[in-house]
């Protein structure tokens, strides 16, 4: 390769790790809190179907 | 729940624009100059010739960490208008003493808290790859750890007062007064001498603006987004407990 051309890379791969952990990082982070909460909104949805029957049917007895 | 379809739709918006703005900051924005190099032969690339001397070639040196800009930027000022959303719920709350106010502080403390980590974790890896270091007490960082540390210090107050009257009031009242730090902490380096850069001082080229204010739009969307569905959750979670203790009666 190039000289020239393999210093300007070596300058861009010394960045890049920072770089992609970056937006790695947030993007990660981001989606799993994300499907954190709605994990525990799927549940409590179905607590409150469940929930909302047992009500039935005590009121019916 | 409409609420929760909002915030879904949201979350995908504000996730594509986020996305574009991730190809467009890489393709289409211009490389920045972060210093220089010097070469011993001339380079046969657009990239800008600055000087020659008897060492080589000046070129400017490619800024490629620069890159982080356009996703810590965006996530920074949404840190800092979600923490407003927070405070003005809890002046709201203390106007009123309704109970949704104060939900709806805590929810936006708790959005903002996810953004501030997320701006001090991207801003970290800058620092690294721009200046050699993780860390530096300069103005505009040391004020955002304040910051930081009054958020953390937000929930472990709540969490340590049982009674859910003085919780609220106490929570609101250190809300309000931790907001302070926000506005300091975004002018520091306009009013003080600061390493950190400063943001549009010098303007900014059309191909690095629209990625950034894309990024921007975009991450205000999944902010609220977040807001929104925290909510949803905790208004189900309140829903779940009253008809609890509606069967136990």
């Amino acid at each position: 390769m190039d000289p020239t051309n393999t210093e300007l890379y070596k300058l861009v791969l010394h960045d890049a790790p920072y770089v992609i952990a970056g937006y790695g990082v947030l993007w990660a982070a981001l989606v799993v809190y994300v499907g954190m909460v709605l994990r525990r909104i799927m549940r409590l949805e179905k607590e409150v179907l469940i929930l909302g029957e047992s009500v039935e049917r005590r009121n019916a007895e | 729940m409409k609420q929760l379809k909002v915030a879904i739709v949201l979350l995908v918006v504000g996730g594509l624009l986020t996305t574009a703005a991730f190809f467009m900051a890489f393709y289409t924005a211009e490389v920045q100059r972060f210093g220089t190099i010097t070469v011993t032969e001339q380079l046969d690339t657009a990239y800008p010739l600055q000087s020659v001397s008897a060492d080589g070639f000046q070129y400017g040196r490619p800024w490629f960490s620069q890159k982080i800009f356009y996703f810590h930027v965006p996530v920074a000022e949404a840190s800092f208008l979600v923490f407003g959303v927070a405070a003005f719920f809890a002046i709201r709350f203390l106007i009123t003493k309704r109970r949704e106010y104060d939900t709806k502080s805590r929810m936006a403390m708790e959005t903002s808290l996810i953004f501030v980590v997320l701006t001090m974790i991207t801003g970290m890896l800058w620092t690294r790859a721009s200046w050699g270091i993780w860390w530096e007490w300069e103005p505009r960082l040391t004020t955002y750890f304040i910051m930081t540390l009054l958020m953390i210090a937000y929930f472990v107050l709540r969490n340590s007062i049982e009674d859910e009257e003085r919780r609220a009031t106490y929570g609101a009242v250190f809300a309000i007064i931790a907001f302070i730090d926000a506005p300091i902490s975004f002018f520091i380096t306009r009013l003080i001498p600061s390493s950190h850069p400063i943001v549009f001082q010098s303007g900014m080229a059309s191909s690095n603006l629209v990625p950034f204010i894309v990024a921007q739009v975009g991450m205000l969307m999944v902010g609220y987004a977040i807001y929104t569905m925290r909510m949803g959750e905790e208004i189900l979670y309140e829903r779940v407990e009253a008809v609890k203790e509606a069967l136990e009666d």
